[in-house]
């Protein structure tokens, strides 16, 4: 961790002293850009540390990645507009499940349904995760951002039909 | 019927219709109404139901959700009725072929008439494709 | 006070032909009651196109995502990529990129300022202001060659320079424009027309704002004072002075006075980069292959914040592009503001937040006091909101 970056510095420090074991990578890329990622376990813990003592309550979107095995749902949050810290978390692909942030940021509802709709998270304790973005009459367990769906087999899937 | 063909070629009624696009073409067809371009001088005036309109004026690459929505509006239509197809999107479904969602291209859909290219035409085209239109209409009640 | 008449649904009804509603209004009598969005109209993939794409030609497909912010989108986008890339561009080309998202700004602004009025009736608003915002689309396409989709902005700086006869146009432009908006702001401050559908409209507290996470204009008119140019400075918006507006009732009119504040700002930020427009290259080279990393792009696009992320994997192409407008962030706060108001209200209220015009076409109504459904296209509810006001 620089010294160059004091304030993001201190941010990477404290989240360090609440969740130490359970941050796997911590970086500081450059002024007001920080990303961290954290073991699933620790993430509400994470989370809660973030909004409440550091003042990350808003949050600009959650990008979600496949990367193999797993799901890493990135949660893009910002401190008065300046500071964006971007928290990663990975989840199992065969059974991915995180818990809704909603009741800490109801902001974050329309993203984390977008993320269902298109990697098929589950965010448990979500009041409503109808779909958001895909068409009526999608097949299900067709979730276009995951790797192994290409763009030819998504469209042989959706002329096949089938309802959602 | 030779009566009120005239009539439609000297003043369509046209409905505009988005089928999911980036709206870059909607803001031009909307513009083509105000007074710089003024397509009114021509009779072109927009209607909100399809049971009013001559002419379906569609922009966009024609997302999944949308697609029985436009044939829906196209059956809607009293007969005479044309197409007339905004902006590449509408012609080919361009830069979004290769999108999942989308279908490319509103011929792939409902039949179209006339073809106005450009990302997005200008107003200028826009009223270019309109004025052809109606001499196509003109021309094939003569 | 009469219950709206019940419509006959817009269409025949086939059952096997669903078609998802963008929204979906509980009334009770003229009363919303619960609004729940279900936007998607227009999804396509991009960010799935984009991981099949070179840089250069994601550049130009995301570049499509929005007719009315496209500079903002590629600026994002050349933002990551380049801060990838460890690429710093040319000074000159960031006061031209700055310039041009100005220039887009005030286009946007002054386009929302006449569909508003258009919303509410005011039809002779909406043609003098885009008969004036035609001053904006001649220098647009006076510096990019195109009104719509400009494609300024390239990897590595921009693709065009600005000559001083040009810079001579735009500033005599801005002249016209500036006191062109002053006037319309005015209309909006005082005309009866105007006042009586957007004053203490569509309220959304600031505490609201804060929790839902809203963004650009619809924050700043609840008084927060947030805007990514100042907060999280990009291009050359660290060098030039500028306002962040701000207006604190909450309601519509304050969305309407920030937009045309901002649009006021916008003049004075283009005045003072072509004024201090440095000198030097447009654009600097940049590789094709990309090495692996990630990086986080924030923009102030005219309807608010604006992100952009990518992860890359030392190819040519990216490994995960993803971009969120400013209007998803704002959804769950105009669902808010809808929420105890009149039905006649939503037209002006979902307006407010500069949404894209197409999520607005179809809209799903259910009377839960008499169990009655039914849809209304926006233009249908627009003449309602119209007439109910008329009749007040």
């Amino acid at each position: 961790m620089t010294a160059k970056f004091p304030e993001e510095a201190d941010i990477v420090r404290k989240m360090k002293d609440t969740i130490g074991e359970e941050i796997v990578e911590a970086k500081i890329p450059r002024p007001r850009r920080i990303l961290i990622q954290v073991r699933r376990n620790a993430f509400k813990k994470a989370i809660q540390h973030l909004t409440q003592k550091a003042n990350f309550t808003h949050i600009s979107t959650i990008t979600g990645i496949d990367v193999g095995d797993e799901i890493e749902a990135i949660y893009h949050l910002s401190r008065d507009g300046k500071i964006e810290l971007s928290l990663k978390v990975r989840t199992p692909k065969d059974n991915p499940v995180l818990p809704t942030i909603t009741d800490i940021i109801p902001g974050a509802t329309l993203y984390e349904r977008e993320v269902h709709d298109l990697l098929g998270v589950m965010f448990e304790g979500h009041p409503d995760l109808s779909p958001l973005v895909l068409p009526e009459g999608w097949p299900p367990d067709v979730y276009p951002l995951r790797k192994e769906w290409t763009i030819e087999e998504i469209e042989k899937e959706v002329a096949k039909g089938g309802k959602r | 019927m030779g009566f009120l063909k005239w009539i439609r070629a000297k003043s369509p009624w046209i409905l505009h219709f988005n089928t999911g696009g980036c709206n870059g073409c909607d803001i031009e067809v909307v513009a083509t109404l105000t007074p710089r371009f003024d397509v009114e001088r021509f009779g072109i005036i927009k209607r909100g139901s399809p049971r009013h309109a001559d002419v379906l004026a569609v922009t966009g690459p024609v997302t999944r959700q949308v697609k029985d929505r436009l044939v829906r509006i196209y059956e809607q239509m009293p007969e005479p009725k044309s197409v007339i197809a905004v902006g590449t999107c509408a012609i080919s479904g361009a830069p979004f072929i290769g999108c999942y969602n989308v279908h490319g291209g509103i011929d792939s859909v409902i039949p179209v008439d006339v073809y106005v290219p450009g990302c997005p035409p200008k107003p200028e085209a826009i009223i270019d494709g309109l004025v052809k239109l109606i001499s196509k209409l003109r021309a094939d009640q003569e | 006070m009469p219950y709206p008449t019940i419509r006959i649904p817009f269409g025949p009804q086939h059952p096997a032909l669903k078609e998802p509603e963008y929204f979906m209004f509980e009334v009770e009598g003229e009363y919303v009651v619960d609004v729940k969005p279900r936007i998607g109209y227009a999804h396509r993939g991009i960010e799935k196109a984009a991981e099949n794409r070179t840089f250069i030609q994601d550049l130009y497909l995301i570049e499509h995502a929005c007719g009315i912010c496209s500079d903002a989108h590629t600026t994002c986008f050349t933002q990551v990529i380049e801060e990838i890339l460890g690429v710093d561009i040319p000074a000159r080309a960031k006061f031209i990129r700055t310039i041009i998202a100005e220039l887009e700004r005030i286009h946007s602004h002054s386009l929302w300022v006449g569909l508003a009025a258009h919303e509410i009736g005011f039809d002779t608003l909406f043609m003098y202001v885009w008969r004036d915002r035609e001053i904006v689309m001649d220098l647009l396409e006076l510096v990019s060659g195109n009104r719509v989709h400009y494609a300024i902005n390239t990897l590595g700086g921009v693709r065009r320079d600005i000559a001083p006869e040009k810079s001579e146009k735009i500033k005599k432009g801005l002249d016209v424009l500036q006191e062109r908006m002053k006037y319309y702001k005015e209309i909006g401050e005082t005309e009866q027309t105007v006042l009586k559908r957007t004053a203490k409209i569509g309220i959304l507290r600031p505490e609201d704002a804060l929790a839902l996470c809203a963004v650009g204009p619809t924050l700043r008119a609840s008084g927060i004072k947030h805007d990514v140019r100042a907060d999280d400075p990009y291009i050359a918006y660290d060098e030039i002075p500028f306002e962040v507006v701000t207006y604190d009732e909450c309601d519509v009119l304050s969305r309407l006075l920030v937009r045309c504040d901002e649009m006021r700002e916008s003049i004075n930020i283009i005045r003072y980069a072509l004024d201090h427009l440095p000198g030097g290259e447009i654009s600097v080279k940049v590789p094709r292959r990309v090495p692996e990393g990630e990086a986080v792009g924030r923009v102030e696009a005219p309807r608010g914040e604006l992100i952009h992320y990518a992860r890359t994997n030392g190819t040519t192409k990216p490994e995960r592009y993803m971009l969120r407008c400013p209007t998803l962030g704002n959804i769950p706060s105009v669902c808010k503001m809808l929420v105890g108001g009149y039905i006649a209200d939503i037209p002006i209220v979902l307006a407010g937040i500069d949404p894209c015009f197409a999520c607005m076409d179809r809209m799903a109504f259910v009377d839960v006091n008499k169990d009655k459904r039914w849809i209304w296209s926006g233009e249908e509810l627009r003449k309602y909101g119209i007439n109910w006001y008329q009749k007040e």
